[in-house]
């Protein structure tokens, strides 16, 4: 389908003149002279692209851009705007409410209706099968062109023409064709220097070219493939020869690959001229607009830096001597900008005088040139800054992919090693893990054993001749079977504590008040004899390990129900505390208590506090339930004194979302 | 009534076997308990087979005790050769080992162990522990009917 663009400018000669340009460029063109008309245009219609004037009989220009703006159905509308407006004022005004370019009037035909094209691609990047299909052919003879295109037409392929090289190497950039046809006689410069521009040309320089050759022209055949032609073909064959090419040359050439962000050298241009005579500003807009380039003009340093922060220009014209900010000081903070330096700045002095031109270059200027100089130098001298940062940015480019695919093979190896490392971590793990099963389940099965035997034949030796042995022997008889009964209590300890350790953490909501009081249960029921006066609050919820809550308290209320075996009223209470903003649960007792200085080692394994003889125990339950709270993620401590029972506090926060456990 | 059927006590470790005829023998069960010394040596006594072929085929024992550790033929092993076969699937099997891991636990009852009983260190429980076991086992249990057991019920 072909872009609809709209045009609003009051003056008649500049709607006759855009109108018939990109109708010839294959749009579809709506015209309108006054800001009312163009409005009404818009409720009805929609558009790819706006050209709007500034200066209307009705209203101002960007005043309506800025309708389009805040329109909900235009404001995505690509908005080109279009003035004489000299003053660098609007340009920046029209700039800052949203246009996407602004191009001065006079104007160059060809590069308003490139600007278009590009603004219609960056608006919708083109899809690979639309210019993949598209062949360009360029030939002087209107008859061959039409002839031509109707035969590649019934084959499928969009086809655009132009008449010169020049239009040609326009035309390419512009629609970045899959293959290009060029004639090799042309007027101006020939096939032969097309294609070598074409292949100089970063953005186009893998496009397939087929030079037309005239029979009797040997030496053009040669030069065609110095220049680079991937075929050709002679004139007076057929044009479906010429078709069968195209389509063999398209079928070898693969997907070429093309780099976007650098722009084409053959691309249109804008060049800011930067000099406080009025005059002389004119008269340097004049000649290089005639070379097909936008002509920004501003008057002062001031105003190019202004206008610097709206729009980017391709080259800097710079007059050295201005009142105000002088040029020096102009290209010294244009090339101290990060985003302003790699732009190509001329120095324009009239001063002949080789120290000023020195203190240009000295300034960061790339170039210099004197304005009694030829105008043919001055577009020269542009031509040479532009090509020369045109390779700049190529080597940039390339440089960059280079070190993006450093960057990428180092991330890539990093992740690897990163990957690798944590695999072996885990592996590692599993394997101790598995050995610490291996040796817990036969420290289980065969460390016990022998305990049995000890303790059995022991046991069998006493009852069994009792009458026969010395009353001493049945004492150490009886040490030895509770030595064994002790290692086999160690033992069991021992496996509870690295159970512990290794087992799932399954948390739920769990009562720790049910649970305090089946393990205090148990207690009774091994000791039924002992009254121990059991306190214990109602409903204390946590989200935990039901199975390792149950060890927490068969441990903490084994130990109160030991620790207080010896005083008149034993009393055990299982609560909660309000303690530094957070529910802290306790389990406390009026029993024997400890010393705090020993407070620290409390909760290491093996670690007694009381005589053996006084309190039996293996000293592994308080390391076995600080492990238990560590998984849980809370904490465990412990107050007392000596005599004057003990209380051991703990927390159990919820868990945290993604947290290892 | 104590049946007087034999007890099969598969058990490699011999002070575990002199422990265990003792602990019996003090909660006076009286009943001959059958040793095999493996687990291969079980098979060949249930299903008379090698140094028991021509044992009559009809005396099964009352009840298995079975120790997970054994040499050649595991505890595992066996019980699962006992369910495997017609003529022993209902016979009553207890586990009597060492280890009380949960895994331990789990399989023996996953391959249709009866019962779990962990040797005790102390020797005094453990002869509490074969008391229960003979009244349990011998006295209150009702075994399976020895034709059903035998396989030729149908």
């Amino acid at each position: 389908m072909k872009p609809r663009i709209l045009i609003v400018d009051d003056s008649l000669t500049v709607r006759m003149d855009l109108g018939e340009a990109f109708d010839l460029a294959g749009f579809m063109n709506t015209l309108c002279s006054s800001l009312s008309e163009a409005r009404e245009v818009l409720l009805t219609g929609s558009f790819d692209l706006i050209i709007l004037d500034v200066l209307l009989p009705d209203g101002d220009g960007i005043k309506f851009l800025q309708e389009i703006r805040t329109t909900p159905s235009t404001a995505g509308t690509p908005v080109m705007l279009l003035s004489s407006e000299a003053e660098v004022r609007d340009r920046v005004r029209g700039l800052n409410t949203g246009a996407d370019d602004y191009v001065g009037k006079p104007y160059d035909q060809s590069y308003v209706v490139a600007r278009a094209r590009e603004l219609l691609r960056k608006q919708k990047p083109a899809s690979g099968s639309a210019t993949s299909k598209t062949v360009l052919v360029i030939d002087d003879s209107p008859t061959f062109r039409e002839e031509l295109k109707s035969v590649l037409e019934s084959s499928g392929y969009l086809v655009v023409t132009a008449g010169t090289g020049e239009d040609g190497l326009r035309a390419a950039v512009d629609t970045r064709p899959a293959v290009i046809v060029v004639d090799g006689m042309l007027p101006g410069i020939d096939g032969s220097t097309v294609i070598r521009r074409i292949r100089a040309d970063a953005v186009l320089r893998s496009t397939p070219c087929i030079l037309l050759t005239a029979s009797e022209e040997r030496s053009g055949e040669l030069r065609a493939l110095e220049a680079g032609a991937d075929a050709y073909v002679r004139k007076e064959e057929d044009t479906q020869i010429i078709l069968a090419r195209v389509t063999a040359v398209l079928r070898s050439a693969g997907a070429p690959s093309t780099v976007a962000s650098t722009s084409s050298l053959l691309g249109p241009k804008r060049i800011l001229t930067v000099d406080d005579s009025l005059t002389y500003l004119h008269e340097v807009a004049a000649q290089l607009r005639d070379e097909g380039y936008d002509v920004v003009p501003a008057r002062s340093g001031e105003e190019a830096l202004e206008l610097l922060s709206v729009q980017t220009v391709d080259c800097i014209l710079l007059d050295l001597v201005m009142p105000g900010l002088s040029g020096q000081e102009t290209c010294r903070r244009i090339k101290g900008s990060v985003a302003w330096r790699d732009i190509p700045l001329i120095m324009h002095t009239a001063l002949e005088e080789q120290d000023s031109m020195i203190e240009g270059i000295n300034a960061g200027a790339d170039d210099y040139i004197a304005k009694s100089s030829d105008h043919e130098v001055l577009c020269a001298r542009v031509r040479a800054q532009l090509r020369r940062k045109q390779f700049e940015d190529e080597n940039r480019n390339i440089r960059e992919q280079l070190l993006q695919k450093e960057l990428e093979v180092v991330a890539a190896n990093s992740a690897r090693e990163l990957a690798e490392t944590r695999a072996a971590f885990v592996e590692e793990l599993e394997r101790k893990n598995s050995e610490l099963e291996a040796f817990s389940y036969s420290v289980s099965h065969d460390l016990r054993a022998p305990l049995r035997s000890i303790d059995g034949f022991s046991q069998l030796l006493l009852q069994d001749n009792a009458d026969k042995l010395a009353p001493k022997s049945q004492d150490y008889l009886r040490r030895v079977c509770e030595a064994a009964r002790r290692m086999g209590e160690l033992i069991d300890d021992l496996l509870s504590l690295s159970r512990v350790g290794r087992a799932d953490l399954r948390r739920e909501s769990v009562d720790l008040s049910s649970i305090a009081r089946a393990a205090f249960e148990e207690l009774q029921k091994k000791d039924p004899d002992r009254r121990v006066n059991l306190r214990v609050a109602e409903h204390l919820p946590a989200e935990a390990d039901n199975g390792l809550m149950r060890v927490v308290f068969d441990n903490l209320l084994g130990n109160a129900w030991k620790f207080s075996a010896k005083v008149s009223e034993p009393r055990i209470e299982v609560g909660t505390d309000q303690q530094q903003g957070g529910t802290v649960f306790f389990v406390r007792d009026n029993g024997a208590g400890f010393d705090m200085s020993y407070a620290e080692s409390l909760f290491r394994p093996f670690q007694r506090l009381h005589n053996e003889s006084e309190f039996a125990g293996t000293g592994i339950g308080l390391a076995t339930v600080h492990r238990v709270i560590d998984r849980h993620g809370g904490r465990i401590w412990a107050s007392s004194a000596v005599g004057q029972g003990a209380t051991f506090y703990f927390t159990v926060p919820p868990a945290r979302p993604g947290g290892h456990q | 009534m104590i049946r007087n059927r034999v007890i099969l006590l598969v058990e490699d470790n011999p002070n575990d076997v002199e422990l265990t005829l003792r602990a019996f023998e003090k909660s006076n069960v009286s009943n001959e308990i059958v040793v095999a010394g493996d687990g291969e040596q079980a098979i060949h006594y249930l299903f008379k087979t090698g140094p028991h072929a021509g044992r009559d085929p009809k005396d099964m024992p009352e009840v298995v005790l079975l120790d997970m550790k054994l040499p050649k033929l595991d505890g595992l092993g066996v019980l699962r050769r006992i369910r495997a076969d017609e003529r022993t699937r209902r016979l009553p099997v207890v586990i009597l080992t060492s280890s009380k891991e949960e895994k331990d636990v789990m399989s023996c009852y996953d391959f249709g162990a009866n019962s779990f009983v962990r040797k005790p260190v102390d020797f005094g429980q453990f002869v509490d522990a074969a008391r229960h076991l003979g009244i349990y086992w011998l006295v209150m249990n009702e075994p399976p009917p020895p034709g059903q057991q035998n396989g030729d019920g149908r």
